[in-house]
């Protein structure tokens, strides 16, 4: 009895999950029916079927939980031209051009140390390490500026709009934990 | 906007190199493909640009080769593209931070490319501090120089200031209390040596006991009456500042932008509005009640002390400045981080509250109530450890401070006991040195608990403070004038987008004659809500302008302007209150009789009539005991009493039938005759008596004309209207 009931259920979860994909009409791009480019001017195009899209963005459906699944890739129009569900499923070349496209796309230098964070009526002046550099930023206090994006990951968006993220609130010392908490 | 930025020599002998002797502009182009801040310099020449860094050459190219130009703007970074041989290329990447800069640069070069003149309005000035000359925050109007602490506290002086009569009231009460708090040991002694054990020679004196006995009766009589005074002439003068300071970043608040309004969340204004100004409150209490008077007790003590012995003084009084040296360290470095921290999870708790209980339909509608309630009671844990953490490390440094002050009495009565029987001072003396001794505590004592309220009262000045120096982005100047609005709208080459880099409107051109009624059509996302938020300038356009009879509105004064703009929006926001005070909202001297009118013309009067109580219905929050299209029709009413000049319709109608909607649009058409109106719906038969129609398209205006000329030209606008033809 409970078995049946069991494989029942399953079957429901299953059903139901092809209604939703029969619905959306997600098109997905695999490596035999997508070939990805560079073109000259260092962008990204792709042929899809035979056909040539010159100019394609990359946009992430899911940009701090998972960067390597399910990549839209859209045209300048915003079209999309289709979806990618896992970069794993493309040989490594084209892998490493899509995450340097993606890379380009959502830039946000790491913090690799924190040296200081200032506060003051309403913003932050942070100074720290990051990938791209020593840097100083103008925060403003609220409005979700300095947020976590998932358990340990926080993202910072300056005045100006550039972003930054701390990849690991844990690996942060002492100090610089304390610093940062207090912006969140 | 500075588009021609120093080189340095070096930059400067390379970029000739490549561009030729003349620079025309220069900006720095700050980002490497590989994701590296650099210095490097992107320039334009004659007919070429250069792509510099550090002193090095890495591109260049000739303008006219490419077409096209256009900044794209990624996430955390944006590119300059351009079309070259038919296909896209990439010329440089650039941090945000100059962003708009670069979209200046793109319709230059595009201008170059076509070897047409260079139409710039270079004008958005970079604003610099008007004290120090120093570049201001962008976006705002501070300057991070001049900007400091005891600036914000002269602040709160000055709010205090109109109420100095009944501050010195209390100053005054607060002297009374001093003295005669004082004059406490001075008694002691007295009973001690003139009639305890009186001094060798003299008899006990009857009169001097009775004197000693009342005065000290007295003193603590009139001490408590005073304290009473006191403190209710306090109370009264810090509530009354509190309710200033409320007042001042209420009135604040209300002249901002929506663009900074939206991007703050309403529970954390809440909160500055009331628990901060509260805290500010509570802090000029303490100031005038209690840390005036513990400051001249503590220094008149010293005196006092001095005088009497100066060697048991220094016993008592060094110790003293350690530990308050230590209170302040402790302050500094662990106290202000902790309480700040369980602030900020105490207004996460609260805003998270405020969300959930406004969108507690959905919460119900998903069979959420579970899943919220364990989310709260996380906060609730988070906040209650985060208070109970702070309070424990409060409440070890506290005793352990504490016990370092009164280990100098322990020193006192060994000393003190020593010189008597050493004859060099007596016992009425002694009583009366420990009794000021015992004063000096109270008040070091005090000043150590002061880290905890000083913090949190500087905390939430900071907040107040930052909102009340926020400078609304939308300014009448001085020469903003009162202009009675005949009708006419003109749209000079207006572009506009919430991020100047990203523009949702691109140079709109086109003029509405008064009286006439225009439709405004176009895709979900078209720009179509931000068209109708710059007429009402909610939003001051990047470039352009608009005009009203020929006016300019950014010369208009703002509140005259709206007065005189009826807006009915696609969110339909009712406040908690009767029905007719939602509908008089927009003219509170209304009658009785131009309400019902109102109602009428809305069609909201049948079904407001059949209600149990009529027109003094409460409505819930935001009308949630109405329907949707009764909601929408006491907004629609709201905004016919107000009898503006320009009716401005956002969906106004979007929740109602056909029947209600052409009932509505027919007596609109009659009060609003002669008079401008735009008219936003998606369902085009709501537009059918609309003059002239225009099409909205990416931003863009894609068709304008008459139904008929617009089905003719058989483009979008007929596309739409076969579209939902076909669906009727
Ligand atoms: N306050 C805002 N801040 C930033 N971007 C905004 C804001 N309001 C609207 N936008 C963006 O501006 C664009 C145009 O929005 P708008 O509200 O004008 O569209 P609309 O034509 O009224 O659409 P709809 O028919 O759905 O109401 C959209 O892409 C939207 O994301
Ligand atoms: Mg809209």
């Amino acid at each position: 009895m409970v078995k049946v009931e069991s494989t029942l259920c399953s079957q429901e979860i299953v059903e139901k999950k092809t209604d939703l994909s029969e619905a959306a009409r997600i098109h997905y791009l695999t490596p035999e029916n997508t070939e990805f480019a560079l073109t000259e001017g260092k962008l990204l195009s792709v042929r899809v079927d035979g056909e040539l899209y010159p100019v394609v963005y990359l946009h992430c459906s899911f940009p701090h939980s998972n960067k390597r699944m399910f990549i839209s890739v859209r045209t300048s129009e915003n079209q999309e031209v289709g979806m990618v569900k896992s970069l794993d499923e493309f040989p490594v070349d084209i892998v490493r051009l899509l995450d340097e496209q993606i890379h380009m796309r959502y830039f946000a230098p790491i913090i690799t140390k924190v040296i200081n964070i200032h506060e003051e009526f309403g913003y932050s002046y942070w100074e720290a390490e990051t990938t791209a550099g020593h840097l100083q930023f103008t925060v403003r206090r609220g409005g979700g500026n300095v947020k976590m994006v998932s358990s340990v990951k926080v993202l910072i968006t300056d005045l100006d709009g550039n972003r930054f993220l701390i990849e690991d609130v844990n690996q942060l010392s002492e100090k610089e934990y304390r610093m940062v908490e207090m912006s969140l | 906007m500075n588009l021609n930025y120093e080189l340095s020599e070096q930059d400067q002998l390379a970029a000739r190199l490549a561009v030729g002797e003349r620079i025309h502009y220069c900006v720095p182009a700050d980002l490497s493909l590989e994701g590296k801040r650099t210095l490097g310099y992107f320039v334009v020449g004659k007919e070429k640009w250069a792509y510099i860094q550090n002193g090095e050459l890495i591109e260049s190219c000739r303008i006219a080769d490419a077409c096209d130009y256009n900044v794209v703007p990624l996430i955390g970074n944006a590119i300059l593209e351009a079309t070259q041989d038919h296909t896209k290329r990439l010329i440089v990447r650039i941090s945000m931070q100059h962003v708009a800069r670069f979209a200046y640069i793109a319709q230059i070069l595009n201008y170059m490319a076509e070897g047409s003149k260079i139409r710039i309005y270079n004008n958005e000035t970079e604003m610099v501090c008007p004290r120090c000359g120093g570049g201001l925050l962008p976006g705002t109007r501070l300057c991070p120089k001049c900007m400091n602490k005891a600036a914000v506290l002269k602040r709160l002086l000055d709010v205090s200031k109109s109420h100095w009569k009944k501050l010195s009231l209390g100053l005054f009460i607060l002297f009374l209390t001093l003295v005669v708090a004082l004059t406490g040991p001075y008694f002691q002694k007295l009973l001690v040596n003139s009639s305890l054990q009186p001094q060798p020679g003299e008899s006990p004196s009857l009169s001097l006991f009775f004197l000693a006995i009342f005065g000290m009766l007295f003193g603590l009589a009139a001490g408590e009456l005073l304290n009473v005074a006191k403190g209710r002439v306090m109370a009264t003068v810090s509530s009354t500042i509190a309710a200033d300071l409320r007042k001042l970043v209420y009135d604040k608040i209300q002249s901002l932008s929506l663009g900074f309004l939206t991007s703050q969340r309403a529970g954390d204004l809440m909160n500055r509005i009331m628990a901060d100004t509260g805290r500010i409150q509570h802090l000029i209490q303490e100031i005038f009640t209690t840390a005036i008077y513990q400051f001249i007790m503590l220094v008149s003590v010293t005196f006092l002390l001095l005088n009497t012995d100066w060697k048991l003084a220094l016993i008592v009084l060094v110790p003293a400045p350690l530990v308050a040296y230590l209170q302040i360290t402790i302050w500094r470095r662990v106290l202000n981080r902790l309480f700040r921290k369980q602030w900020q999870v105490n207004d996460k708790a609260n805003s998270y509250l405020h969300d959930v209980l406004s969108g507690i339909r959905v919460v119900k509608m998903f069979g959420k109530e579970s899943r919220e309630i364990k989310r709260f009671r996380q906060y609730n844990s988070e906040y209650a450890a985060a208070a109970v953490h702070a309070e424990k490390i409060y409440s070890i440094l506290a005793p352990v401070s504490t016990y370092l002050l009164q280990l100098g009495t322990y020193f006192v009565l060994l000393v003190g006991c020593h010189m008597i029987l050493k004859g060099t001072l007596n016992l009425g003396e002694l009583v009366q040195f420990t009794g000021y001794a015992s004063m000096i505590f109270g008040p070091l004592a005090w000043l150590m608990n002061m880290p905890r309220w000083i913090a949190n009262a500087v905390i939430a000045i900071d907040r107040v403070f930052s909102v009340i120096d926020e400078e609304p982005e939308i300014l009448d100047t001085k020469h903003s004038v009162k202009h009675s609005i005949h009708g006419n709208v003109q749209f000079c080459g207006v572009t506009f987008g919430y991020k100047s880099y990203e523009p949702v409107l691109k140079n709109l051109n086109f003029e509405i004659k008064p009286g006439e009624m225009i439709g405004l059509v176009g895709h979900s996302g078209s720009g179509k809500s931000t068209l109708i938020n710059l007429v009402s300038r909610f939003y001051d356009v990047n470039e352009g302008e608009i005009l009203i009879d020929g006016m300019d509105i950014r010369k208009i004064q703002q509140e005259d302007l709206r007065s005189q703009i009826g807006v009915v929006l696609q969110e339909t926001l009712l406040f908690s209150g009767s029905i007719i005070e939602n509908i008089r909202y927009s003219k509170p001297e209304a009658t009785m009789e131009e309400v019902i009118q109102a109602a009428k013309i809305a069609n909201a009067h049948d079904f407001i009539i059949q209600l149990p109580d009529g027109y003094d219905t409460k409505l819930e929050e935001n009308g949630n005991n109405l329907s949707g299209g009764e909601r929408q029709r006491i907004t629609i009413a709201r905004a016919v009493l107000h009898n503006p000049r320009i009716l401005i319709l956002d969906e106004a109608t979007a929740s109602l039938d056909i029947d209600t909607e052409s009932v509505i649009q027919e007596a609109l058409q009659r009060i609003m005759k002669s008079r401008t109106t735009i008219a936003i719906a998606h369902r085009l038969s709501t537009l059918r008596n609309a003059d002239r129609l225009l099409v909205l398209e990416k931003g863009k205006i894609a068709e304008i004309g008459t139904h008929r000329e617009l089905m003719q030209r058989k483009g979008i606008y007929y596309n739409l209207t076969m579209a939902q033809r076909n669906i009727g």
